[in-house]
């Protein structure tokens, strides 16, 4: 064999063979069991920090609330849809059995007129009740913007929850 | 030469002619020859194969959804990086379109055009679509992201290399690059939640339960339950992503 | 990180219509942009030397070894601009070691490293070979080191030797034609074949890649060669020169058929996306697509060129129009994959509005990182000439 192609054949199998080790070396662990991933993946990303508590945790502690709000409109609501995120609020009542929760795990109270207003501000997109027999999706629009804004006598701003319990509107 | 060519005669020709076309159509028969090479299986009809409904007539565009898979995944608070967002559609009179998502909705919408202008107007909930036939699983280099055995397509941010091909890929804009880690973000169907017995953080929050989560492969389900009693669509039909996000009442200006 | 969203929320303000919230980060910068812009060079290049070889147009001997160095050079910068950008730099070799195959990005990392190893660098190899070796024995020091350990201390330099040298080196440019093409029809694959995008999604994509490379890179080496004639003091030969430019001629009328071709049957087919590109082309993309792309990268070139068949002006003027077209092709080409790649994510995939691209001067997707990779291949191509000069080789006959 000629001398050339001798070096030639040598270099690129070293090239070759230095390309299959390090295949081998690197290739991490649970590569392909499952597909073309590491299966390890799908365990980390089952791993993830929840932040809310699912509906079930509030009734512990907030069952005259919940008792409350299953006789009206908002029955069907989570708490979590107005209150936020609750696990943490929740996982500490259930380590420290107190209900001295500190305030950075006081949940929030939705009193503005714009909380009320994310959903029940009149718009178009919203009304839905001619279209839908049914009327599951029936809900109460206002402008919030001129509804009942102020009391004409001494100018101050009223809530909308000075008039309609959120938890029994 | 002249004699080369009499070698192969005529009969020798249907003879090879004969061994592959039978060769072909035996091997076609035991393997049959899968004409796209998608980068996922489809589903086995065992175990969980889970998809989702959205009831476009239910949802009333209060964001909570966008706002609770931000809190809940730690999706970065600007307005650029959204796992599930809420579009309002507003379509007029003369026929013009117009479309918004301040904030992907977190904020709640207010209709801009005078109402005695609205041919109709509704609310679009987008997320991933979690796809069959993901195009962006069939473009990501290196395996980095995945469709798990249960049809949750997954990103692995251990081993993503941030090439974004496959922001690219995805027609449904759901994918961005997560501005800290540098590796692609994604809708996880909040797989975290599922394998503690929860409902994805949308689904949960939804305040009218427009949106239907289930497993396609049991027949009881609530989302098969949902499929059957309403004409559903997927966005996109004809790119053939094998979405397993359904609505209900898509209007098809919705894209 | 607070000035990426500061760009962001610039561009937020610039938002036209609707886009999705994901979509007003355009995520492929400029430095994507080099990317197909550098490999294009790389194939043309190529195929110009190959003309000489394979094709046997002699003619063009004296750019023979200058278009295979320059295809070198930018070869080994290629997929740095595509590193470069990446989220995660360090995790590159994941391409290399767990390639998926349905994903045209992991087998371009195959393609790159085959046409590099097996082609380009046999080639020089099987070409230089003789050379280097007597060189090694006329220098001395370090670069006599180095052309011993570049031949692999070979010294066999017999006729027979020399003669099997020629012999391999032409199997191999023969196995390159079709290589080049993989490479460059691959990288339009990447853009191609993405279904989601319109802009892009065109069974056309890679063919015109393909022949825009040949245009870039022969007008890139007929630059080069015009340059370098002239920095070292030397005749140009006219007769090359013409030739190269015909060679462009043609080529450019075959890329600008096809691209033409591909716009007219979007227009004529009008799909679901027509309205948006239709914007898209005579908003934010109509000075860089009809200008720079059109009339000063193709039209003006074309008619250049298409006129210098039928009548040629004297010598001096010839080459240095030369100079101006080949400069006004290579601006052109840029901004063909600039209209392609960043043209391509200004519009939004739902195709109800258009997002902006916002470019800083420093930063990783920055001018002054673009204008790196763009001048290292020819920092590589000076080194390159200075080592292996194509003028200071034994010549070699490669009629075979």
């Amino acid at each position: 064999m000629p001398q050339q192609i001798k070096r030639l054949i040598s270099v690129f199998a070293i090239f070759i063979a230095l390309f299959l080790i390090m295949r081998q070396v690197l290739k991490p662990e649970s590569f392909g069991e499952l597909g073309h991933y590491r299966a390890k993946a799908i365990q980390e990303n089952t791993m993830k920090e929840l932040h809310y508590a699912g509906s079930d945790s509030c009734a512990k502690c907030h069952e005259d609330i919940l008792k409350d709000k299953s006789l009206g409109f908002h029955k069907q609501l989570k708490c979590e849809v107005c209150h936020g995120p609750g696990l943490k609020h929740a996982l500490f009542i259930d380590k420290v059995n107190t209900a001295q929760i500190p305030d950075s795990l006081v949940l929030y109270k939705p009193i503005q007129r714009k909380d009320c207003a994310i959903c029940h501000q009149i718009n178009a997109a919203r009304i839905k009740i001619q279209f839908d027999t049914i009327n599951t999706s029936m809900i109460h629009q206002i402008n919030v913007l001129d509804h009942n804004l102020m009391d004409l006598d001494t100018k101050v701003e009223y809530k909308c929850i000075d008039c309609h319990n959120p938890h029994q509107p | 030469m002249t004699q080369d060519k009499s070698k192969f005669s005529r009969r020798d020709f249907f003879k090879a002619g004969t061994i592959i076309v039978g060769g072909i159509t035996v091997t076609s028969a035991l393997a049959p020859f899968d004409g796209v090479l998608f980068a996922t299986e489809p589903p086995k009809g065992e175990g969980k194969w889970y998809g989702i409904g959205i009831d476009i007539n239910k949802c009333i565009g209060c964001g909570k959804c966008a706002n609770a898979c931000k809190l809940e995944n730690n999706v970065p608070k600007a307005p650029f990086y959204f796992r599930s967002w809420v579009e309002q559609y507003t379509i007029k009179n003369d026929g013009t379109i117009i479309v918004e998502s301040p904030n992907g909705g977190i904020d709640g919408f207010k209709q801009s055009v005078p109402d005695n202008e609205i041919f109709k107007s509704f609310f679009v909930p987008k997320m991933c679509n979690h796809c069959a036939k993901s195009p962006c699983v069939q473009v990501c280099p290196v395996g980095a992201t995945f469709e798990t055995p249960e049809g949750i397509v997954l990103v692995d941010e251990n081993y993503c290399i941030g090439c974004r091909y496959c922001v690219q890929a995805c027609p449904y804009g759901c994918r961005y690059i997560h501005p800290e880690k540098g590796t692609v973000d994604k809708c996880t169907l909040c797989i975290h939640r599922l394998k503690k017995g929860l409902q994805p953080a949308c689904f949960e929050i939804c305040p009218t339960e427009a949106r239907i989560f289930g497993d396609l492969n049991d027949p009881k389900s609530k989302l098969n339950y949902f499929l059957k009693n309403h004409t559903c669509m997927v966005i996109k039909p004809h790119l053939n992503t094998g979405s397993k996000l359904f609505y209900n009442a898509l209007s098809p200006e919705v894209r | 990180m607070e000035d990426h969203l500061q760009n962001l929320y610039e561009v937020l303000s610039k938002v036209e219509g609707y886009v999705y919230p994901n979509e007003i980060e355009l995520n492929w910068s400029i430095l994507i942009v080099l990317y197909p812009y550098i490999t294009g060079l790389v194939a043309g290049a190529f195929i110009l030397a190959s003309l000489e070889r394979i094709f046997k147009l002699r003619i063009l001997k004296p750019t023979y070894g200058l278009a295979l160095l320059t295809a070198l050079a930018f070869m080994l910068v290629a997929t740095m601009p595509l590193i470069s950008h990446l989220g995660k730099p360090f995790r590159a070799y994941e391409i290399m070691i767990t390639p998926h195959l349905s994903s045209a990005m992991a087998i371009f990392g195959f393609v790159y490293l085959w046409y590099l190893m097996v082609v380009l660098l046999l080639e020089i190899w099987f070409d230089y070979r003789r050379d280097m070796v007597i060189w090694a024995n006329e220098t001395k020091g370090f670069k006599r080191f180095l052309y011993k350990v570049l031949s692999l201390w070979t010294t066999d330099i017999s006729p027979k030797a020399v003669a099997l040298d020629n012999k391999l080196g032409y199997i191999v440019t023969v196995i390159g034609i079709p290589s080049a093409f993989l490479l460059h029809g691959y990288v339009g694959f990447i853009f191609g074949s993405i279904k989601a995008n319109p802009w892009w999604s065109t069974v056309l994509m890679p063919v015109i890649f393909l022949f825009s490379a040949m245009v870039s890179g022969i007008a890139l080496v007929m630059l080069i060669y015009i340059l370098l004639t002239k920095i070292r003091k030397l005749s140009i030969d006219m007769a090359c020169l013409d030739m190269i430019a015909k060679y462009l001629f043609y080529f450019l009328i075959i890329d600008f058929a096809l691209e033409g071709l591909d716009q007219i049957h979007r227009i004529y087919e009008a799909e679901e996306s027509f309205e948006a590109l239709h914007k898209l082309v005579f908003g934010k993309l109509f000075f860089t697509l009809f200008f720079m792309q059109g009339l000063f990268g193709t039209i003006l070139p074309l008619l250049t060129l298409g006129t210098f068949q039928f009548y040629k002006p004297k010598e001096q003027i010839r080459k240095r129009i030369y100079l101006v077209v080949a400069s006004l092709i290579l601006v052109g080409i840029f901004f063909m994959r600039w209209n392609v790649v960043i043209g391509g994510q200004l519009f939004s995939k739902s195709f109800y509005g258009y997002t902006s691209f916002k470019i800083g001067l420093i930063g990783a997707e920055g001018y002054l990182m673009a204008s790196i990779w763009l001048i290292i291949p020819f920092i590589i191509l000076a080194f390159l000439l200075w080592l292996l000069p194509p003028w200071k080789k034994i010549e070699v006959d490669h009629e075979i």
